[in-house]
């Protein structure tokens, strides 16, 4: 039983820095339409930035918010450096064809994760560092038990359920998510109706930058900083936008809790060599029995 | 009020609208009619800047519009409903038509309301549906909504981009009905761009015919319906 509840904390907390990366993926997606795998890249980035003014002395919300800000200037300075030169439909010969205009930007922004690693490491040296947690990382205790579930990780699941929330009536109720929406779903139309699709787009960059820098934040106390231990997290984030549907930010925060889970009853259950082979199960079956996602729109495009 | 001056625009090598100089006079219907590929869809596209030209000139209201963005010409009051029903099908109907509405809102917002209400008005049905996704749409519907989508943003020129597209003659009629009427009442002006030429040159008072991107008469409508030797030779009936 103590085992059950130990999967089912760990998963709860996992789960829900999952959610964060596949939120900022689906920002990214539903604003710009491109899928960026720099994300995990800018949220190394940033946390660094964080850590470097921790260990300056620094308290650790001033690193925290400017970790936040420098994120959203990242994702808005790749957006306007790379990406918009390279969605420009008269750059070049290369971008004819629309196949091309979708993939260009995702290739793209591979590239940006490898500089950006090469970087970090050059900056910071490419040792591991820790990185704190602003809660304390011991278990609550119920009725002279400890519980495996830890102030940290109630911080992670309330930060995590409040961005959902913003961002979901952000895209709904607000004149300037609903431009983001028409930016990136018909961009000629958008632009006939006078919305600065530029700009929409920057923003859109910027908001996904702030979210996958929080995500950087909430997991390297647990996993440690280094250049390239955000990879992993990249990877299993991306699964879980695809599970739970790439449009859908509520879908995103979805899937990020179902792998979670998935992950830590593996790993709790079985052995944590297995946590791979049940993460490709799952992305499997979702995508032979519901090929959009789980609350995936039906228009979707896929990717 | 809208002048176009040997306009050229070229897609690489080939030239869409070869030296095409026209006007588009205030608070009349300006048809512009020709057959499949005469650069009528592309004259509309450079008008509203999805399309640059590589020469010539177009002036609106005594300025050059010229390499201008789409975003700034529609905050110029020219708004411009593109080929083919071009709505958002993900969005609902009321998204569709607020969209439209986004760029002047916060300096009108009393009437970004009233006019998404007039919107609604003139086309009844889309206020049922608007919460509907715009995807969900018949057809006519659908162009309905395109055209409430840029007449939401209060333009003093639409452009108009075959409106008749694949709907079913009592549908077309409706259409280009309501866009009659605001034009007579509100002094809207419209540039109508067709290929149905009978339905266009009934409502126009002006009439221009384009063929392989160049202007082949500018006349009266009345004067162009009648001509039958043009209709035969540039239009096949």
């Amino acid at each position: 039983m103590n085992t059950f509840f130990a999967a089912l904390s760990s998963g709860t907390s996992r789960g829900a820095i999952f959610a964060l990366v596949a939120l900022g993926l689906v920002i990214v997606w539903r604003g710009a339409g491109i899928v960026n795998f720099a994300q995990m890249g800018q949220a190394m980035f940033s946390t660094y930035i964080a850590s470097t003014l921790i260990n300056n002395g620094n308290s650790y919300w001033i690193a925290f918010f400017v970790a936040l800000i420098s994120g959203a200037a990242l994702g808005a300075i790749l957006d306007v450096l790379v990406m918009r030169p390279l969605s420009n439909k008269k750059q070049s010969e290369l971008l004819s064809s629309e196949s091309m205009r979708a993939a260009v930007p995702v290739i793209a922004s591979l590239g940006i994760l490898g500089v950006l690693q090469a970087l970090a490491g050059i900056i910071w040296a490419a040792e591991e560092r820790g990185f704190p947690a602003p809660a304390k990382q011991e278990g609550f205790t119920f009725a002279g038990n400890v519980l495996p579930f830890t102030s940290f990780d109630l911080f992670v699941v309330l930060v995590v359920s409040l961005t959902l929330l913003v961002t979901t009536l952000f895209f709904t109720r607000t004149g300037i998510g609903l431009a983001m929406r028409a930016t990136a779903l018909n961009q000629e139309v958008a632009k006939l109706s006078g919305i600065r699709t530029n700009l929409t787009r920057t923003i859109s960059w910027a908001i996904s930058g702030a979210a996958s820098s929080l995500a950087g934040l909430l997991i390297t106390p647990t996993s440690n900083l280094s250049p390239n231990t955000l990879d992993l997290v990249l990877i299993v984030g991306f699964t879980a936008a695809v599970v739970g549907g790439l449009d859908s930010p509520a879908g995103a925060v979805l899937g990020g809790f179902i792998l979670g889970m998935v992950i830590s009853f593996v790993t709790f259950y079985d052995t944590p060599e297995d946590v791979f082979l049940a993460i490709l199960a799952v992305l499997l079956l979702v995508l032979i029995i519901r090929p959009r996602g789980i609350l995936g729109s039906k228009d979707a495009r896929r990717v | 009020m809208l002048k176009i001056e040997n306009l050229v625009t070229r897609f690489g090598s080939v030239v869409a609208i070869d030296g095409v100089s026209m006007t588009a006079q205030e608070s009349k219907i300006t048809t512009v009619i020709g057959a499949n590929g005469a650069g009528k869809s592309t004259l509309l596209r450079t008008i509203s800047g999805l399309e640059h030209a590589a020469s010539g000139s177009i002036t609106w209201k005594g300025e050059s519009i010229l390499g201008k963005r789409p975003e700034d010409i529609v905050r110029l009051g020219i708004a411009h409903v593109p080929e083919g029903h071009a709505v958002i099908s993900e969005l609902s109907v009321e998204e569709n038509i607020s969209m439209g509405s986004l760029f002047r809102r916060r300096k009108n917002k009393s009437d970004t309301a009233a006019a998404m209400d007039e919107m609604y008005l003139l086309f009844p049905r889309l206020k049922e549906r608007r919460k509907q996704l715009a995807g969900t749409l018949s057809g006519g519907e659908r162009q309905m909504l395109a055209i409430s989508r840029a007449l939401v943003s209060r333009p003093q020129l639409l452009l108009l981009d075959e409106p008749s597209l694949g709907l079913a003659p009592l549908v077309v009629e409706q259409i280009i009905d309501t866009v009659n009427t605001l034009c007579r009442t509100t002094g809207l002006s419209v540039l109508l761009v067709e290929q149905n030429a009978n339905t266009a040159l009934g409502v126009a008072d002006h009439g221009v015919l384009l063929a392989l991107g160049k202007v082949v008469a500018d006349r009266p409508a009345s004067e162009l319906k009648a001509d039958a030797q043009l209709r035969a030779a540039y239009l096949g009936y």
